[in-house]
């Protein structure tokens, strides 16, 4: 074993992730460390972005041609969807609230230890140290 | 390291190599063949659900409780699974076994209607909103604020724009204050070369994805490495258990609000405001100065993410007298999370904020 002094392989190979690791961060990170990097990220993102934008609003355009909804009319759909499930919840619980607690057997009031807790001695000295 | 010296030696070696070849085969097919990890263990009430913000209420497990609530603030980026990793591995239990009442802000991935949602709205109403609850259900005045990474930011644009109160102790992990110290996020968001407006108009709201790769790019050697040290240690399951928990929330991303994002870059990344003490939010001016309550500053020795160099100046920014700076050995998330902070940074921050919650 590693620790008793001999060769253990599995160490070893540990070992040798770790060195692999860190000498693949440390060359990685200096090429992406320069400006020229972080130029052509952007540029690449750009790119992207722009042709996302154009496939974007074609699709939507077929889409409303076939009288189907685009992504967005889904996405506000699902936020109104959301918007009324929270309306629900909270109407929900005002209607809870007004049951009396006897009545009440789906939501029984939670019992909470006393707050009288005091710090050991250490950390009320370790307070006073800072 | 030396050779073998005895030919007992040799053969305990070889009976340990087999052993541990037959336990990797065995686990491995277990390995591939296994559910998801199952992760969040602690039981906990939702007391806030809007959007994107989650407040939590963890049950008490022990027969007293300090005064003083706490507030866990998680990172916009992750699940707060973190802080509740695996039983024995979660520092919501152990919080909650040394005695506080602790509470947790959650976030959910924010929905294309929450793409407006910037930096003032997470500090002047999601904040205070929870800060409100907390008090409500705990019956107290005071509330500490424990805080991680992007979650330290916010809680201390809060606490700079709230200096009366009622924030009674905020603890930070990891979080960065000196932006211009964020190494490769910094050059990579170059103003010469990002356009971020273009960026927010165009996705809306920065996908998860976008999030992810922005960090792999960061250490891109850090998931097949992980892989294989899995590998090599797949006969012990206490490992292989702590591994997947982490990797599932290394790979578990939220996106982000687009105005959140914007704010970021602009603000703290471009003009490093926070730092500089010029940045208002909401027509508040976030000056750290104003920050008198006691302040825990935890960091961590190999950061890649928060790099020390970012997270160091806090206490030096704030006008707290009580002070306390944590420099621990670790990386971003090993100081907060996994087996190495249970017996490093929660130890430590358990004996700060006791003495300071009665």
């Amino acid at each position: 074993m590693a620790g008793d002094g001999s060769k253990d392989p599995s160490a070893t190979f540990q070992e040798w992730v770790t060195q692999w690791e860190r000498a693949f961060d440390k060359a990685s990170n200096e090429v992406m460390g320069t400006e020229d990097f972080a130029q052509s990220l952007n540029q690449m993102q750009n790119l992207q972005l722009e042709l996302q934008r154009s496939f974007g609003e074609l699709m939507a355009r077929q889409l409303a041609t076939f009288n189907m909804p685009s992504r967005d009319d889904v996405l506000d759909l699902a936020a109104a969807v959301r918007d009324m499930d929270r309306r629900l919840a909270r109407i929900e619980t005002q209607i809870r609230s007004l049951v009396p607690d006897g009545v009440n057997h789906s939501a029984p009031k939670r019992q909470f230890p006393p707050r009288t807790k005091k710090p050991p001695a250490k950390s009320r000295e370790s307070s006073a140290d800072d | 390291m030396t050779e073998p010296t005895t030919e007992e030696q040799m053969i305990a070696q070889m009976q340990d190599l087999v052993e541990k070849t037959i336990q990797r085969s065995i686990k491995g097919v277990q390995y591939a063949q296994s559910q998801k990890v199952q992760v969040g263990p602690t039981p906990r009430d939702c007391l806030l659900d809007n959007g994107t913000l989650q407040l939590y209420r963890y049950l008490p497990i022990s027969d007293e409780v300090y005064r003083v609530p706490v507030l866990l603030v998680m990172a916009t980026t992750n699940r707060g699974y973190l802080l509740d990793l695996l039983p024995g591995q979660s520092l919501v239990e152990y919080l909650l076994q040394e005695g506080f009442d602790v509470f947790m802000i959650d976030w959910e991935p924010p929905v294309a209607s929450e793409r407006e949602l910037g930096l003032k709205d997470y500090t002047q109403e999601f904040i205070p909103a929870c800060i409100e609850k907390v008090q409500a259900e705990s019956g107290e005045p005071d509330v500490s604020i424990v805080a991680y990474c992007m979650g330290g930011v916010l809680s201390l644009i809060y606490a700079a724009t709230h200096p009366d109160g009622p924030l009674k102790n905020l603890a930070c992990m990891t979080t960065p204050v000196d932006w211009h110290e964020m190494g490769l996020f910094r050059i990579w968001t170059d103003s010469r070369f990002l356009d971020v407006d273009k960026l927010v108009e165009t996705l809306g709201n920065i996908p998860e994805e976008f999030v992810a790769s922005a960090f792999e790019m960061l250490r891109p050697a850090a998931r097949p490495a992980g892989q294989l040290r899995a590998w090599n240690n797949l006969w012990n399951d206490d490992f292989v258990r702590s591994y997947r928990a982490i990797d599932r929330w290394s790979n578990d991303y939220l996106p982000l609000a687009g105005e959140y994002y914007r704010d970021t870059v602009r603000e703290l990344l471009w003009e490093n405001k926070l730092c500089r003490g010029e940045l208002v939010v909401d027509g508040k001016l976030a000056d750290l100065a104003q920050i008198t309550i006691p302040v825990f500053n935890a960091m961590a020795q190999h950061d890649h993410i928060s790099p020390v160099a970012a997270v160091r100046p806090l206490l030096d920014l704030v006008g707290s007298h009580d002070r306390h700076e944590v420099l621990l050995k670790g990386g971003h998330v090993s100081l907060i999370a996994g087996p190495n902070a249970v017996n490093r940074l929660w130890p430590e921050l358990n004996d700060w904020l006791a003495a300071r919650s009665a």
